[in-house]
Order: structure tokens, then C-alpha cells, then sequence
């Protein structure tokens, strides 16, 4: 039997699923510009408007949802969830952007590369398709590594930013400054994601600083 | 592209009660409560604490058993011929059930609103007020009037008739008629309050003031309410339990219970699945 | 084709409507006939003394009054409800909150079938319950015989005017804590008032004109009340004897007394009615819609 609900929440879904995968091409791209390069800032700014705009349906749809039926149980955490969903992906088109503007401003930085950035990126990458198949799925076994990649970044992060002072390349250490900067910022929306997957899914909000900490002491 | 699958709890298993809610004070208790029609068993011992001074919300598709059930409360059954109880019923440690005590002195301490408001059709609203009280003794008419004008003030009527209490209470509108059997329930001074769908025969602004009238009652009374309507139940009560079938099948404060059912049935049932 | 049967359902609808009316009227038509002829008959014989005087020798040329009748007919009436009013109510109190049972489906047949008795026949059993074993013709005996003509039709009337009580209010009443006698006696009697009295009124109508258990029973008697324990006279009786007297003013004033006792159970309806509308005013008996919402 289809319930009045239904059709608004098949559209939810597509719309999701919709800003997900431009979310994970968005970010590939902006992160692959920088590290091989390529001139990619025309179409990850283009994806970024496209998701930005999506989200703004995402917001209407479900408040309207809201308004008209008073959603209770897995619709209701389902719909509460995907308001926080789709502004974590409105953040990921706004960051890939905000890296390809890096090398749009400094223009060639390939000397400025360095190890530890290309894995943090790698992980960035990894993590964003990680959430995205992990809403898809509704598998919250997805979130401790995702978890696990952001303290990753956020370590790398914490000790990178000291030792770019001492950088005798200003530009290179102002470009990664700011790489730094927006992957820690996309791994903590991937975070974000994850929490409020595991919501949907547990209906626990997010668990405590305590608890990441003491599982990833663990591993 | 991969699309959203919905997500399935992950027990069937039966949630019941009774759940112990730390520092709260439980007023009403049932105890294995069974009702039999004839050889049909509708009520399938349901054991549930009832905290003071909250709402209770029972929930639950039609011919579940929460009429039947709530009927037990103030031993309403013994009205009908077919119908037989078993199990405990407790108030403050009293069991209404026990074959030692007076049931009908002590029913006065559970006051029931019907889903159909049913004023005292030739008494005035005064009279219909008192009709408990007055019926069962007290005569000075200075008490008298001090709690008519208590309990329809209490049940948010009193603004709206103090002016003419000598009027025909078959006169007022069906929600005045409905706050009207409140104040009536109330007037006996009960410890539990029974509503059954107190406003699903009324239009909305009517049912908006029962609500509102609900939610200033639980700061003082116990009460048990029974509805159809679930955003009214999570509006308005503090702990829900959901019936089917005869059988609780999960019991819980009202927000879990609607935001995370633990139950399959309970998850299908709140969402419009069935009804 | 539908326009067709639309003309024909009209047509059939009128011709019904019409047939209905006719029937009234023929049903209305000797009533009104009788009246007239009452009036017609007996109009000549009314007067003061004719009320209030009793009939005195016959043939003197003046028609004999039925002082004693009217008392005698208001006496009887009066006693036979003190008697079968209250068993009655109480019997149809019984029936319908305590029916159900095997033993009171046996007293409602009982009673459905008692009201259909012939009048004479209890009579009869009057004559030989009282009046033989007393030795005397009595007002009692007239009371028992009429009484038990009352008492079916108050009992039923009283059951069904308490089954036209919504269930509701006695789950409401019990709700409240309060015990059944309580319920019924307080809240359901009164709201079934109005039906019950009509029951009552309906009893009453019925035994004023009873004449046969009279003549068992109270026999008859040309003087005013003498006590309980003597005969006494009644409208129905006055007019049985009068219509066979041989003298013109005999039959004039069983014409009057005729037109007396149709018009004294004609002023307990009005009276009562009349009464019913002003109770109806006063406690505004139909529901009216607030204008202020809820």
C-alpha cells in the first residue's frame, strides 16, 4: 500500500543519490587537479552550483515533508538525517572547489608536492566514496574507517601545520597550509555523514569524543 | 547510481513492559491482566506500570484490545454480562480486583471520559458537575459549589459558563460537552484519569483544547488515554505503549517509541503501514 | 427514457400522497362525527346543577344530574393509579434495567399478554376476589379490577421509555462510582420522565372509560361518596343506565355525561401537554448550537 509519504520520499532519494555521486566526482577531481595537475576548477565549479542548488530542493522537500505528515520512527530519522546529509555534500562541492581555486591562484605548484599530502588526499577521496556508499547502503560498519581516515587527517593536520612554518618555500607552504586545511574540513563533514547515517540506522546520536578516542586506541 | 534502501530495526521480538523509569512513582500497576468475552481472550496479559502525574498514550489498530483493556481500570466491566477478568489492578498497593474490598467505593478513585461526550441529559451543567458527588451524599451547598467551580476551571470550561450553570448542559457544543464530562470526572476528586479518544468526535480547535486542557491536568492526575490519532499521542503523553491484538507489544517513553521503535510491528504500525 | 420515468414517478407520488390523505381523513372523519354528535346530544343537558347535584327521582322532567358520577369517575381514577402506578413503574423499572434473564423475559410475555385480557373478564375476577368474599359492592374492588387494567400498559410504557435511555449515561453514571439503584432511580427516571408519563396518561384515558369491571365491581349508586367501603357511581356507569331509561331527559343527560367524561380525559391530555411545553421552554429542551465555536 502506498502511504501519502511515499512519492516525497522516493524523491528525497533520488535527489540524495543524485548529490552523492556529484559529491564524490566533484571532490576527485578537484583533489586529482592538484595532485597530477590537471585544469579541472571549470567543471568542479559547475558541480558545485549543481549541488549547492540541489540542496536547497533537499531543505524545501523536507520540511515540507515535515508539514504534511508529521513523520514518525525510520521515516522520520531517515528525513531528519538527510537534512544533515546534504548540507555535508553542499560542504564537499564548496571545499573540491575551494581546492582547485588553490592552484588557480598559485598557479603551478607541482614542486610544492610532498608524501604525506598525497595520502592525506588519497584518504580523502577513499572517505567521501566510503560515506556516500555508506548512505546508499545504510551500512554504518562503514563509519569506524571512516572515523579512523578522518583522526588520520586530523593528526597529519596537527603536525603538518607547526613544521610548514619552518618552510623555506612560501608559496608551497601557504598551498598546503590551505590544502591542509580544507581536506581536515572534508573529513570532518565525512564524519558528520557517518554520525548521522549511524542516527538513521541505531537512532543513538553521535557517539562520544571518548568513545572514537578509546576505539582508535584500540586499532 | 545507487538509490536509499529504508532501514529494517533489528529485532521482531516483543518489547514489553514494565519498564522502570528511575525516580518516578508509579500509580497505576497492572499485573497479568486478562480479559475473557465469553471463550474469546482479548486482553492477553498485559502487565504496565503507569507513572503518576504523566500521560500514558495506548495506541494501536482497531479491535486490538485498548478499549477492552482500559475498561479494566475502573472495573467497567463488571457492566457487562459476558465479560470476565483476571489479573491485578493496583493503586497505590490497593488491588481493585480483590474479592475483600468495596469495587464501587473504590472505582471513584478512577474517573473515565468517554469517546462520546455524555452529559446527564435533563440536569442543568451545575448539576451534571456534582452529579458524583451529590449523588453520593454530600448535600452542603457551599461545598457544592466550590467544586463546580474547581473542577470546571480545571477542565478550562469554567470562563466559558460561569454565567449561566443553570443551563441545560445538552445546550453546549459537542467540545464544551466534552470538557463538561471532564469536569464531571473530575469533581469526584480521582487519582487516574481514563480517557477514551476524548476528542475524536470533535473538530480540531475542540480537539486542540482538550489537549491543552490534558496537559495542564498531568501536572496533577495520572492519566491514561487512548487514541487513534498519533500525532496526538505524541503531542500530548509522556509514555506510549502499543497494542495488537490483544497482546503489548512495546512500551516506552513516548519520543523513543516514535522516533525508534524497537518492535517491527510497532515500526509498521506508526508509520502507516497498517491501521 | 429517463425523462419518462421521472413523469411516471411524480405521477405515482401525488397519487400515493393522496391516498394517504384520504385514509386520515377517513379515520378522522367519525371521530370528529362522534364529537359533533356529543355535542349536538348532550350540549342541552349541561348546566350547574346537572354537574353538581345528584339525579334525584326520574321522570320529573328535568334531566337528571350526575354530581355523584363526575366524584365518583375522579375517585376511582385517582385510586386505581395510587394502586397501579407505582407496581407498574416499578415492574417496568425491573424489566428494563434487570431484563435479560430468563425469569423476566417470562414476565414481559406475561404482561404483553395480560394487557389484551378482555376488561369483563377481570371484572369477573374483581367480583370474585373482592366484591364475593367482602359480602359488598366497594370502591376497592373497582380500584383492584381497574388497576389491573392500568398496570400492564404503565409497566410497558415505563420499560421502553427507560430503553430509549442511552446506554451511554448509565455507563457514565457508573463511571462516576455511583451504584446502580443510584443510576436508576436519579439519572435514568428522570431523563425517561416525559415517556413515562405519557404511559401514565395513556393508562389513565384507558380506565375512564371502562365500564364493565364497574359493573362488577362498584355496582353503581345514586348518592355521593359514602366511603370506601360502599358502592359509588361513575361517569360510564350513569351513561350505560341512562341510555336505557324509557324517559327523553334520561337520555338527554346520558348524551351530557357523555360529552362530560370525553371532555374531562380531552382536559387531562391538554393539561398535560400544555404542562410538557412549558417544561420544555424553561429547561430549553432542544439542543441548540453555540454560536462561540467550543
Amino acid at each position: 500500500m502506498t502511504r501519502l509519504i511515499d512519492p516525497s520520499l522516493d524523491k528525497l532519494s533520488m535527489l540524495m543519490s543524485q548529490m552523492g555521486d556529484m559529491a564524490m566526482e566533484c571532490v576527485s577531481l578537484a583533489v586529482d587537479s592538484y595532485l597530477e595537475g590537471k585544469g579541472t576548477g571549470g567543471r568542479v565549479r559547475e558541480l558545485s552550483k549543481e549541488i549547492t542548488k540541489k540542496y536547497f530542493e533537499v531543505e524545501d522537500l523536507t520540511f515540507d515533508m515535515f508539514l504534511k505528515y508529521q513523520p514518525v520512527a525510520d521515516d522520520f530519522r531517515l528525513i531528519r538525517s538527510s537534512t544533515e546529509i546534504s548540507y555535508a555534500f553542499s560542504r564537499f562541492g564548496r571545499y573540491a572547489f575551494d581546492i582547485t581555486q588553490v592552484r588557480h591562484l598559485f598557479g603551478d605548484i607541482s614542486e610544492c608536492k610532498n608524501d604525506s599530502l598525497f595520502e592525506a588526499a588519497k584518504k580523502v577521496k577513499h572517505m567521501i566514496r566510503e560515506a556516500v556508499l555508506s548512505f546508499a547502503e545504510l551500512d554504518i560498519r562503514k563509519a569506524v574507517k571512516i572515523q579512523e581516515d578522518e583522526a588520520f587527517i586530523d593528526r597529519m593536520y596537527k603536525e603538518r601545520l607547526p613544521k610548514l612554518i619552518e618552510s623555506k618555500n612560501t608559496k608551497c607552504a601557504l598551498a598546503e597550509a590551505l590544502l591542509l586545511r580544507y581536506l581536515e574540513r572534508i573529513g570532518d563533514h565525512a564524519v558528520f555523514m557517518s554520525d548521522a547515517i549511524n542516527y538513521i540506522v541505531t537512532g543513538k546520536h553521535r557517539p562520544t569524543q571518548e568513545q572514537i578516542s578509546s576505539h582508535i586506541s584500540k586499532n | 547510481m545507487a538509490t536509499i534502501i529504508t532501514p529494517k530495526p533489528a529485532s521482531s521480538t516483543i518489547v514489553g513492559s514494565p519498564i522502570n523509569i528511575p525516580q518516578k512513582k508509579y500509580k497505576m500497576i497492572t499485573e497479568n491482566v486478562n480479559v475473557y468475552y465469553g471463550n474469546f481472550l482479548a486482553v492477553k496479559n498485559i502487565s504496565i506500570k503507569f507513572p503518576e502525574k504523566s500521560v500514558t498514550a495506548l495506541i494501536g489498530p482497531s479491535g486490538c484490545g485498548k478499549t477492552t483493556f482500559l475498561r479494566c481500570l475502573n472495573r467497567m466491566h463488571d457492566m457487562t454480562k459476558n465479560a470476565r477478568v483476571e489479573g491485578k489492578v493496583m493503586i497505590d498497593d490497593i488491588d481493585l480486583y480483590d474479592k475483600s474490598i468495596d469495587p464501587i467505593y473504590h472505582r471513584r478513585k478512577v474517573g473515565m471520559v468517554f469517546q462520546k461526550p455524555n452529559p446527564f441529559p435533563t440536569m442543568s451543567i451545575y448539576d451534571n458537575v456534582i452529579a458524583g458527588v451529590r449523588l453520593n451524599g454530600v448535600r452542603d451547598r457551599r461545598i457544592l459549589d466550590e467544586i463546580v467551580e474547581d473542577s470546571l476551571k480545571m477542565a478550562y470550561l469554567w470562563d466559558e459558563v460561569k454565567d449561566d450553570l443553570k443551563k441545560p448542559a445538552i445546550e453546549l457544543s459537542g467540545g464544551q460537552q466534552q470538557r463538561l464530562c471532564i469536569a464531571r470526572a473530575l469533581a469526584i476528586q480521582p487519582e487516574v484519569l481514563l480517557m477514551d479518544e476524548p476528542a475524536s468526535a470533535l473538530d480540531p480547535i475542540a480537539t486542540q483544547k482538550i489537549e491543552e486542557t490534558i496537559t495542564e491536568l498531568k501536572k496533577d492526575y495520572c492519566i491514561i488515554i487512548i487514541t487513534h490519532n498519533m500525532q496526538q499521542a505524541v503531542r500530548v503523553s509522556d509514555y506510549t505503549g502499543f497494542m495488537y491484538l490483544g497482546d503489548l507489544i512495546e512500551f516506552r517513553e513516548t519520543k523513543k517509541l516514535f522516533t525508534d521503535p524497537k518492535n517491527e510491528l510497532t515500526a509498521k504500525y506508526v508509520q502507516g503501514h497498517f491501521g | 427514457m429517463f425523462k419518462a420515468n421521472v413523469k411516471n414517478r411524480l405521477l405515482v407520488d401525488k397519487i400515493m400522497t393522496g391516498v394517504v390523505i384520504t385514509c386520515t381523513l377517513v379515520a378522522i372523519i367519525p371521530l370528529l362525527w362522534i364529537l359533533g354528535t356529543l355535542v349536538y346530544g348532550g350540549a342541552g343537558a349541561l348546566s350547574w346543577e346537572f354537574f353538581t347535584e345528584e339525579p334525584g327521582a326520574i321522570g320529573s322532567g328535568v334531566p337528571p344530574a350526575i354530581g355523584p358520577a363526575i366524584q365518583g369517575t375522579i375517585i376511582i381514577i385517582g385510586l386505581s393509579s395510587l394502586i397501579g402506578v407505582p407496581i407498574g413503574i416499578m415492574s417496568g423499572i425491573y424489566l428494563a434495567e434487570f431484563g435479560g434473564s430468563w425469569f423476566s423475559k417470562q414476565i414481559r410475555f406475561f404482561t404483553d399478554v395480560f394487557m389484551e385480557f378482555p376488561s369483563i373478564v377481570l371484572g369477573v375476577f374483581a367480583f370474585l376476589a373482592i366484591v364475593l368474599i367482602v359480602g359488598h359492592f366497594s370502591i376497592w374492588a373497582g380500584a383492584f379490577a381497574l388497576s389491573l387494567i392500568m398496570f400492564p400498559i404503565v409497566a410497558r410504557a415505563t420499560e421502553e421509555a427507560l430503553k430509549m435511555v442511552p446506554y451511554s449515561v448509565r455507563e457514565a453514571g457508573t463511571a462516576l462510582g455511583l451504584r446502580k439503584w443510584i443510576v436508576t432511580l436519579r439519572i435514568i427516571i428522570p431523563a425517561a420522565k416525559k415517556a413515562i408519563l405519557t404511559g401514565i396518561l395513556l393508562a389513565v384515558s384507558r380506565i375512564s372509560g371502562e365500564t364493565a369491571p364497574l359493573i362488577m365491581t362498584v355496582l353503581g349508586s345514586s348518592q355521593f361518596f359514602g366511603g370506601f367501603d360502599a358502592p359509588i357511581d361513575a361517569l360510564p356507569l350513569r351513561i350505560w343506565r341512562f341510555s336505557l331509561q324509557p324517559y327523553d331527559e334520561a337520555r338527554l343527560s346520558g348524551w351530557g355525561a357523555a360529552l362530560v367524561l370525553v371532555l374531562i380525559i380531552l382536559a387531562i391530555h391538554i393539561a398535560v401537554r400544555y404542562w410538557f411545553m412549558n417544561r420544555r421552554k424553561s429547561m430549553g429542551m432542544s439542543p441548540r448550537l453555540s454560536k462561540v465555536g467550543v
